[in-house]
């Protein structure tokens, strides 16, 4: 029955081969455009580590003016934390991994003898590589112990060795970093996170850094961070101790709690700190100690901005547009067809046999139209692609990176097209096998 | 002349489903152009505002020193004598900062000593030649002398007063309100006084997607290197920046060792990549508006077709009647004029109700009513011209078809 309804259906495409193209079209048209913006919204607002999603949380402390909110919306504090506060709170062995950290830039080169080339910074402790499971193509983290004391080693991205090194395996080869010697302990695999969540400092899609080195490092040697200092209290910083006793924020803190009643004692853990300091004068605002998930992370971050949910609100209009408009061309080909169906009728198909056969036509309808939508979208997107590559805006990362296409959220805006073309089908459908046989049957 | 209307309306109220259907799309459709329009004029209104720097002719470039020996009031000098020397520069600076970046420093400043911290601004380190590096025009008061422009911060000197500064005609509006900023003083975060001596106009600072770009204001200090490093800013002849890039890019990359080149680029790179997205944004919107238009225009010729092809018989019938061609033109033409108008109402209420809810989640401005009036007449126009085909094809019906079946 299924294969001479479907015969039935191109058969009346032939029937009006303008006004079904039409309809293939339009429904095409809404699909492109809905998978493309989905596509977009996905890469842009996607948390790039969902199976730890319970594991993982950001920890900030609202250290800030008492008059002045950090934010715009008060209830959130910094996103990142003083110096004193992350040491303190580094210190706890609730969590099943820990990690401090804050970005700058460096020079690096394979030799005092070749010349040196900037390098994106991150000083970090040993967790960083197993907590966030960046892959590594040789060798691998440093050890906690070469985090106190910290020991000279260093690990590159494998875009970075690629220069250093043309791709071989640099373990144990030395490298300079801003004319201090470190040697290499292990070099990544490709890693591109998208949003970069755990520092989404200068920018949301920034690509990761290309050299790591251990974060006490960086203290001993008064390094700072590149982005711009983040400071409220009018206190005189004349000199690096001075810095770090400061209440200026500049460092990353995040934490792994396998468990809920580890997350409960490392909140308590923050909260009886923040207790004890506040005695001290510290902490003037009300008590404010998070504990932050990845996905709370990017929407408190605004990482999904207005103008992305504009785009899917968009999209998703004009696929209304297009299935309105199908329905409308549906009626007027199904009412077209009447005088054949009312032959059927009369012949003695029932109305639940006329409906489904309709449907099964709608389904063809929407099948073809889902096939063309996923090629123009599949072009759209190469468009898009286009248009940034030929800004030469973004080399390696950026856009490039966010245009993959993901099969699942493509699998489900198809899926939601061809049932919303099905179900704009059901009224057209319905109306044609109301239709009484006898008023077509007489003139014929 | 009289329309006819009431047959014609008697006559859609009894079928009225397609009718329905095309001014839903109709309505839906005014709803997106009227709203989309307005927000990429916005958007092109935001790219086009006056940045007050010679964009196109100047250049970037970013150095910083690779050990002790770097030395970067030293170097600075060298290269700045160097850059100016070169054939097709007009003037060459060092700043701390990039305008139009959408990255840099900002700052409190206030109009009293105890006055509360109030906003930040954007500040950039100047020195006397920085003005003309970027080609801001000065329109009150007076340049930094040579003499007054600090050396670079360090570690140790990190909180240095700044005695003068210059700042944009913006931001004097901002802090003094109907009044001459020149001459006044302002306090910086530890209620250290700074003359303002100078006044800018116009000049955008770095933040573009701010609601204030504008707010800018300027220190006569040599970059702080330990923050970032040293920018050289090179004006140039219109026409010669591709051409002098090359050549500083190969002779900086060659002279002092201790010194990095990390880029040379062209200004108008960070304008571009401030306004990527509002570009992006704006041909998206456009190209989803033009989609929206064409299926809803061939909606619109689709039914009007469908209905001329179900009523030839009618059609031969008036024209056996007495009916002119131009009647059943006409006919059809009002019709669909009812339809549009009937969807164009609800449109106007939708666009009204999204142009409402955008103003309250994305700062815009309320919907400016010129646009609806403007998106209506368009819409009246497109399904007049949809429908003018199938109309003609209609008044071509022969009145013979009357006596055939079918």
């Amino acid at each position: 029955m299924l294969a001479y309804y479907t015969q039935l259906a191109f058969r009346s495409f032939r029937r009006n081969p303008g006004l079904s193209a039409l309809m293939v079209l339009a429904i095409a048209l809404g699909i492109a455009v809905c998978v493309m913006t989905l596509t977009v919204y996905h890469a842009m607002s996607g948390n790039p580590i969902w199976w730890k999603s319970e594991r993982l949380y950001s920890v900030t402390m609202d250290n800030w003016d008492p008059n002045n909110p950090y934010h715009e919306q008060p209830n959130l504090p910094p996103p990142e934390l003083t110096y004193q506060d992350a040491r303190h709170l580094f210190g706890s062995t609730i969590p099943q991994r820990k990690v401090i950290m804050f970005s700058t830039s460096g020079d690096i080169s394979a030799a005092a003898t070749t010349p040196a080339r900037p390098a994106r910074t991150r000083f970090t402790t040993a967790d960083f590589f197993a907590m966030f499971e960046v892959p590594f193509l040789y060798g691998g983290a440093w050890s906690a112990r070469a985090d106190d004391p910290p020991q000279p080693l260093i690990v590159l991205s494998r875009e970075e060795n690629e220069k250093l090194f043309g791709g071989l395996n640099s373990v144990g080869r030395t490298v300079r970093w801003n004319d201090h010697e470190f040697r290499v302990s292990g070099v990544l695999d490709d890693w591109f996170p998208r949003p970069r969540y755990y520092d989404l400092n200068g920018g949301h899609f920034q690509e990761p850094d290309s050299v790591y080195l251990p974060f006490a490092w960086g203290i001993a040697h008064e390094q700072l961070n590149d982005e711009e200092a983040d400071c409220w209290r009018p206190e005189v910083i004349n000199s690096y101790p001075d810095y770090l006793a400061s209440d200026c924020v500049w460092l990353q803190m995040w934490v792994e709690l396998p468990d809920a009643s580890s997350r409960a004692r490392m909140q308590a853990f923050i909260d009886g700190y923040w207790a004890e300091q506040r005695k001290g004068g510290r902490f003037e605002r009300p008590r404010n100690n998070r504990l932050t998930t990845v996905g709370q992370w990017l929407r408190d971050r605004e990482v999904v901005d207005n103008d992305n949910r504009l785009l899917v609100g968009l999209g998703f209009a004009f696929l209304a547009v297009c299935l309105i408009n199908t329905v409308g061309l549906l009626l007027a080909k199904f009412l077209n067809g009447a005088a054949i169906t009312g032959v059927r009728r009369a012949l003695g198909a029932s109305r639940r046999q006329v409906f489904i056969q309709h449907l099964i036509e709608v389904g063809v309808l929407s099948l073809l139209g889902a096939a063309l939508g996923l090629g123009l979208a599949a072009l759209g997107l190469a468009a898009i692609h286009h248009l940034y590559a030929a800004a030469h805006l973004f080399h390696r990362g950026g856009y490039q990176e966010l245009m993959h296409f993901d099969p699942i959220g493509v699998a489900w805006a198809l899926a939601l097209a061809v049932l919303a073309t099905l179900a704009a089908g059901l009224y057209p459908a319905w109306r044609v096998g109301r239709l009484p046989p006898a008023v077509y049957l007489k003139s014929q | 002349m009289s329309l006819n209307v009431r047959p014609i309306l008697s006559a859609l109220l009894r079928n009225r489903t397609g009718a329905v259907l095309v001014a839903m799309q109709i309505a839906l459709a005014l709803a997106v152009l009227v709203n989309a329009l307005y927000i990429v004029v916005q958007r092109v209104e935001k790219m086009q505002r006056s940045t007050g720097i010679d964009v196109d002719n100047v250049i970037v470039v970013a150095t910083s020193g690779l050990n002790d020996r770097y030395d970067s009031v030293a170097a600075t000098r060298v290269d700045l004598d160097y850059l100016r020397g070169v054939d097709g520069v007009v003037a060459a600076s060092a700043i701390g900062g990039i305008p139009l970046s959408d990255g840099g420093n900002a700052e409190p400043l206030v109009t009293t000593p105890d006055g509360n911290r109030a906003d930040s601004y954007n500040s950039f380190e100047f020195d006397e030649a920085a003005l003309d590096a970027l080609g801001v025009h000065l329109v009150e008061g007076r340049n930094f002398r040579h003499d007054e422009i600090q050396p670079p911060l360090t570690k140790e000197d990190a909180a240095r007063p700044i005695a003068q500064i210059i700042i944009t005609r913006a931001l004097g509006e901002r802090l003094f309100p109907g009044q001459d900023p020149l001459g006044k003083v302002v306090y910086d975060s530890l209620k250290r006084p700074s003359t303002i001596i100078g006044v800018v106009d116009p000049m955008l600072g770095a933040f573009v997607n701010s609601p204030h770009p504008d707010w800018v204001y300027l220190k006569p200090r040599a970059p702080t290197t330990f923050i970032a490093g040293v920018n050289y800013f090179v004006r140039t002849r219109p026409g010669a920046r591709d051409g002098v890039m090359r050549v500083i890019e190969e002779h900086l990359n060659q002279t002092n060792p201790d010194r990095v080149i990390h880029w040379v680029r062209p200004l108008s790179y960070f304008k571009n990549l401030s306004y990527l997205w509002d570009r992006a944004m704006s041909i998206y919107l456009l190209t989803v508006t033009a989609l929206v238009i064409g299926v809803s225009t061939l909606g619109i010729f689709a039914l009007a077709t469908f209905n001329v092809s179900t009523r030839t018989k009618q059609i031969g019938t008036r024209r056996a009647v007495g009916a002119r061609r131009r009647d059943i033109v006409r006919y059809f033409l009002i019709e669909n004029g009812l339809i549009t108008s009937a969807g164009v109402l609800v449109g106007c209420a939708l666009a009204l109700a999204t142009g409402y809810w955008l103003s309250l989640h994305y700062a815009l401005p309320r919907l400016n009513l010129y646009y609806l009036v403007g998106g209506v007449l368009a819409l009246w126009g497109i399904g007049q011209l949809a429908a003018w085909q199938p109309a003609r094809r209609a008044a071509a019906v022969s009145p013979a078809v009357a006596t055939r079946t079918v």
